[in-house]
């Protein structure tokens, strides 16, 4: 039981990953990936958050640059 | 047998004197505890008369003016500038450089979401000279130039996202990028000349095999000085500030005063755990001084914008501090006016009270 409720909250995890980051439409290269992800670091870098705060978004700025590659 | 010999005589014998008196009574084993006391005290009392003789000044809220256009409301305010007359705002969020007077009255915007001439993506830096208005316009990678009105005058295109901006006089801006860490020997400080011409690039970013560790090691923040020289403060892990010529050549490095302190920050992630130490939030330098805000823990454990200032003299020592009403996120400082973005992205004018 204890490892299905897990299996349920990683899977809901990823999915909300997934979802909640923009779809790299079909046709983008890793130039555009790359560009992106500059992007997000410099909004991220711009955020006046404190810095543990920045330091979690800016890993939400690589996951995205994963993902970005991965559904090239 | 003469008098002394006569005493020792009459005492004992010399190799075990008796125990010798100091006045009132006192043993000689007393008396030197007490003038280690005694001296303990005053080296006490010397180092807090050297606490006291940092001054603490008060900084007062000048009530500003009351805006009612719509566009004088700052969303994303990243940078402030200052000219004779006026405050220029480079506001991320709406695209914009809003100008106000220096008592808090808005005057104009200009600049609007694009990628034209005259328009802006996520400008971050601003710097005004001459009647010239120089914006970073970050997601574009350019530099944008208007003159006093907001008519737009030309510009470059930049080979990074432009961080912030500064004019070192007529067609020589300073300005700042930060490295992505996808290759080594990236630079932080780039120096261009008329027509976009690059005239120097320096200050090698730091580079490690943590690439979080490093994005924090190089932020900087840039403070103009006198004769285009400039100065760069590390946020953090530095407690030097460095100052350029307008060349770009490394004039000296200045360390700061330790009662401006590091305020340490546990990073979170992989690996060994490892230590940012938080150093300068925000920076400014007015008439030969420094302006540092110290970085303040927020929500436990977290590092944020703070409310004190350090006002740090040309070799470093702490001259007084400045305590603001409210956490700032950056600043300009002019005379006894500090112009400042709040928590809440709100300009704020305070008056420092000597």
């Amino acid at each position: 039981m204890k490892k299905l409720a897990i299996l349920a909250l990683a899977g809901l995890v990823l999915v909300s990953a997934a979802l909640f980051f923009p779809m790299a439409a079909a046709g983008h290269d890793v130039n555009e990936c790359d560009r992106d992800h500059r992007d997000c670091r410099e909004n991220v870098l711009n955020m006046d958050a404190p810095w543990y705060k920045v330091m979690i978004f800016l890993t939400v700025c690589d996951i995205g640059l994963g993902k970005c590659i991965l559904f090239m | 047998m003469i008098e002394a010999e006569r005493a020792l005589a009459f005492e004992g014998p010399p190799c075990r004197p008796a125990k010798s008196t100091v006045g009132m009574g006192m043993t000689r084993r007393a008396a030197e505890a007490m003038v280690v006391i005694l001296s303990l005290t005053v080296a006490a009392a010397s180092g807090g008369a050297k606490e006291q003789a940092v001054e603490r000044w008060k900084a007062v809220e000048v009530a500003a003016a009351a805006n009612e256009a719509d566009e004088a409301l700052l969303g994303r305010p990243l940078s402030l500038a200052l000219d004779a007359e006026c405050l220029y705002v480079a506001d991320a969020q709406d695209c914009a450089v809003k100008v106000f007077s220096k008592d808090g009255r808005f005057l104009r915007a200009f600049g609007r979401k694009g990628r034209g001439p005259g328009e802006l993506t996520f400008p971050s830096g601003v710097s005004v000279v001459g009647g010239r208005v120089y914006v970073a316009d970050k997601l574009n990678y350019r530099i944008q130039i208007f003159d006093g009105e907001g008519k737009p005058r030309g510009g470059y295109p930049v080979p990074f996202a432009p961080d912030k901006v500064f004019a070192m006089g007529a067609e020589t801006l300073l300005i700042t990028g930060n490295p992505t860490g996808r290759r080594a020997g990236e630079m932080l400080l780039h120096i261009y000349g008329d027509a976009g011409r690059l005239r120097w690039e320096g200050l090698e970013a730091r580079s490690s095999s943590d690439p979080m560790y490093d994005t924090f090691r190089n932020m900087i923040l840039v403070c103009p000085g006198e004769e285009k020289d400039f100065y760069v403060v590390f946020r953090s892990g530095d407690r030097t500030i460095l100052r350029f010529a307008g060349t770009g050549v490394l004039r000296g490095k200045t360390p700061v005063d330790e009662r401006h302190a590091f305020r340490p920050l546990d990073m979170p992630f992989k690996g060994p755990k490892k230590r940012l130490l938080g150093f300068c939030w925000a920076a400014a330098r007015d008439r030969g001084l420094f302006y540092l805000s110290a970085p303040e823990p927020v929500d436990g454990k977290d590092l944020g914008p703070g409310r004190r200032l350090s006002v740090i003299d040309k070799d470093g020592r702490l001259q007084a501090v400045v305590e603001l009403p409210c956490p700032v996120h950056r600043f300009v400082v002019e005379e006894d006016r500090v112009f400042a973005i709040d928590d809440e992205g709100g300009l704020r004018i305070f008056e420092i009270v000597r």
